[in-house]
C-alpha cells in the first residue's frame, strides 16, 4: 500500500441539497500537494458551497471531504494544517486587523507574534493596527492571506481571492500562491478569472450545476477541449481565400467583421493556400487554445439547467 | 481556555465595552435615586408601620439599596452576552472563528464563560458603588447601614447569581435570533417592557379567568429574578428559590438549544 498524501485533498461524492437547489450534486475530485489547483465554475456553479463543505462550515447531505484522509472538523489544530480565505470582508469593522489576526491566534494556541509576522508577509505591517473598516478590498484580501497563513499550513483553500485586487496584487497573489505550491504545499483556488487561472494553476476542476465537469493538468484538459487549432486570416478577396481554404477541406466560418476562422490548420498551411491561390493577405493570427474558450464549451448549456 | 482567552481579546478590542460601561453609569444613578426615594417614602413617614415581608418592607427596601443598578446592569449584561454570539454574524466573523475551532460547541462555551465573566464584573462594580453609597442614603434618615445584618449580604449574593443566569440567557437568545438587531431589539423590549405588559395580562387574567394565575407571573424571566432578589411581594408568591429555578431553567434550555443549534447550522 502506497503512502498516503497526507496534505491531499479528496472529495467523494459530496452533495449538498437545499430546500429547491441542488447545490453540489454528487462531486468527487483530488487535489494533489505541490500544484495549484484552479477550482472553476461559473457563477452559482456550487464552488463556495463545495469549499465550505470541505472546511466543515456547511455539513453535506450526502458524500465526505477530507483533508489527508481526515475529515476538517476532525483536525486536531485545523489552522495549523489548512489555511482558508473564504470571503473578504470577515473581520469585525472596529477591530485592528492586528487584533483580529491576535485572536485567532489566542484561540489556537499560537504565540502573538504570528500575527506580526504574517502581516509582514502581506505587506501589512505598516497597517497592522489600522480598524478593519478602513481597509480597502485590495488590503482585506491581503489581510485574508495573512490570516490563513498563521498555522503555517500545509494546505490552503481560497474562494475567489483576486476579487477586488488591482494587476499589481494579482500579480502578488500569484506569485505568492505558486510559491506556496512549489514549497510542496496543497494549493486549491477558486476563480471565475479563467485568464489569471490558465497563468497560475498546475491543475484544474471544473464543475457547472454542482456537478464535475472535467478535472486534470491545464494542458490536458485544453487539449481535448480545444481541438484543432484556429487561425484568424483577413484578406480583401475575403470570399475568393474563403474558397481556396475550403477546397483545401478546411473548414471556414466568416466573422461579422469580416475576418474568417480557419479550423484544423497551422498559420503556416493557410499562408502557404493563400500564396498559392495569389491572394493577398492582411492579417494572419494563429489562435492557442485558451483556458476561457474551454471552459465555455464545458459549461455551455449546464448553467442554465438549474 | 486558549478559547477564553481570544474570546476576552475580542471583547476588549472593539469598543463595545467601554460604552456600555459608560451607559451603565447613569442607570445606576437612576436606580440610586429611585431606591433613595423609597428609603425616604418608607422610613420617613412617622406610622411608618415595617411590616416583615413584602412590598415596602424594611428587608425589601434596604436589598434594593444594596442590589441598585441591578435593572440597568442586567440588560446591559444580558444585550452584551447576545451580541457575544450575533456579532460573529453580523460581522461575518462566524467563519474565521468556526474555522479555528471547529468544535463549536466549544465556541459557545468560551462565550458563555465570557458572559459570566461579564456578569460578575458589571455586579463587582455595582456592588462597590452600592456599598458605598447605601450607607450614606441611610443616614440621612438615620438608620444603620445595616451591613451586619444576613439579608443585606444575601441579597447581594443573590444579584450576583440573577447577573449570571441573565448573562448565560442572553448567550442563548443570541443564537436562538441571530440577527444582531433583531436579537438586541427583541431582548430589550422583553426585558424593559414585557415585564411590564405581562404584568397587567396576569393580573387581567387572574381577576377574569382564575385567580391563582396570578401566581404563574413568576414565569416571566424578569419577575422570577425579582422574587429570587427581593423574595416573595404577595401573600401567595412562591419562595425566592422558584425564581432562581425559572430563570436557570431559561438559561439551560435557551444554552443548550443555542449550542445544539449552532453545532448544526450552516456557516454561509
Amino acid at each position: 500500500m502506497s503512502r498516503p498524501d497526507y496534505a491531499e485533498i479528496s472529495v467523494e461524492h459530496l452533495t449538498k441539497q437545499y430546500a429547491k437547489v441542488r447545490a453540489v450534486d454528487d462531486l468527487s475530485f483530488t487535489v494533489r500537494s505541490g500544484r495549484v489547483t484552479g477550482f472553476l465554475g461559473p457563477n452559482g456553479a456550487g464552488k463556495t458551497t463545495a469549499l465550505r463543505m470541505i472546511l466543515g462550515l456547511v455539513t453535506p447531505t450526502a458524500g465526505t471531504a477530507t483533508i489527508g484522509g481526515v475529515r476538517y472538523v476532525d483536525l486536531t489544530d485545523p489552522i495549523r494544517h489548512v489555511g482558508a480565505v473564504l470571503e473578504a470582508s470577515s473581520a469585525h469593522r472596529g477591530r485592528s486587523a492586528r487584533n483580529h489576526l491576535r485572536v485567532i491566534c489566542r484561540a489556537a494556541g499560537l504565540p502573538d507574534q504570528r500575527a506580526d509576522e504574517v502581516l509582514h508577509m502581506v505587506g501589512l505591517n505598516t497597517v497592522g493596527t489600522r480598524k478593519f473598516k478602513g481597509y480597502s478590498l485590495g488590503m482585506k484580501q491581503r489581510l485574508g492571506i495573512a490570516a490563513a497563513m498563521l498555522g503555517d499550513p500545509r494546505v490552503l483553500i481560497l474562494d475567489e481571492p483576486t476579487n477586488g485586487l488591482d494587476p499589481e496584487g494579482i500579480r502578488w497573489m500569484r506569485d505568492l500562491l505558486k510559491a506556496l505550491a512549489a514549497e510542496g504545499r496543497t494549493v486549491l483556488v477558486s476563480s471565475h478569472l479563467l485568464g489569471e487561472m490558465q497563468l497560475l494553476a498546475d491543475d484544474v476542476v471544473i464543475i457547472a450545476a454542482g456537478r464535475l465537469i472535467r478535472q486534470g493538468p491545464v494542458d490536458e484538459v485544453l487539449g481535448a477541449t480545444a481541438g484543432a487549432a484556429r487561425v484568424r486570416v483577413r484578406a480583401p478577396e475575403a470570399d475568393r481565400l474563403a474558397t481556396a481554404l475550403r477546397d483545401a477541406h478546411l473548414e471556414v466560418a466568416v466573422s461579422p467583421d469580416g475576418s474568417l476562422q480557419v479550423t484544423g490548420a497551422e498559420p503556416a498551411r493557410v499562408g502557404h493556400l493563400a500564396f498559392a491561390a495569389g491572394i493577398e493577405l492582411h492579417e494572419l493570427t494563429g489562435e492557442s487554445a485558451d483556458l476561457e474558450r474551454a471552459f465555455l464549451e464545458l459549461t455551455a448549456g449546464k448553467a442554465g439547467a438549474r | 481556555m486558549n478559547l477564553f482567552r481570544a474570546e476576552l481579546l475580542k471583547l476588549r478590542t472593539t469598543s463595545l465595552w467601554w460604552i456600555f460601561a459608560i451607559i451603565l453609569v447613569p442607570l445606576w444613578g437612576v436606580a440610586l435615586a429611585y431606591n433613595w426615594l423609597a428609603v425616604e417614602v418608607s422610613f420617613s413617614s412617622p406610622e411608618a408601620n415595617m411590616e416583615n415581608v413584602g412590598f415596602g418592607s424594611l428587608e425589601t427596601v434596604v436589598s434594593g439599596l444594596y442590589t441598585c443598578g441591578q435593572f440597568g446592569g442586567v440588560l446591559l449584561v444580558v444585550l452584551l452576552s447576545a451580541i457575544l454570539i450575533t456579532s460573529e454574524f453580523f460581522h461575518l466573523t462566524a467563519t474565521s472563528t468556526f474555522l479555528t475551532t471547529p468544535r463549536r460547541e466549544l465556541v459557545v462555551i468560551a462565550k458563555m464563560a465570557t458572559a459570566v465573566v461579564i456578569a460578575l464584573t458589571v455586579w463587582l462594580f455595582t456592588t462597590l458603588l452600592n456599598l458605598a453609597a447605601a450607607p450614606l442614603v441611610l443616614s440621612t434618615v438615620d438608620k444603620p447601614s445595616y451591613l451586619g445584618e444576613t439579608f443585606v449580604w444575601q441579597a447581594i449574593g443573590l444579584n450576583a447569581l440573577a447577573f449570571v443566569l441573565w448573562a448565560l440567557l442572553g448567550v442563548g437568545a443570541g443564537v436562538l435570533i441571530r440577527s444582531q438587531i433583531g436579537a438586541t431589539i427583541t431582548l430589550s423590549v422583553l426585558y424593559v417592557v414585557g415585564t411590564q405588559i405581562l404584568t397587567i395580562v396576569f393580573t387581567v387574567l387572574s381577576q377574569t379567568v382564575w385567580e391563582p394565575l396570578m401566581g404563574l407571573r413568576v414565569l416571566v424571566p424578569t419577575l422570577a429574578s425579582e422574587l429570587l432578589i427581593t423574595g416573595p411581594m404577595l401573600p401567595d408568591d412562591p419562595p425566592r428559590w422558584v425564581g432562581g429555578l425559572i430563570l436557570l431553567g431559561y438559561a439551560a434550555v435557551t444554552a443548550v438549544l443555542g449550542t445544539l443549534i449552532t453545532r448544526r447550522r450552516d456557516v454561509s
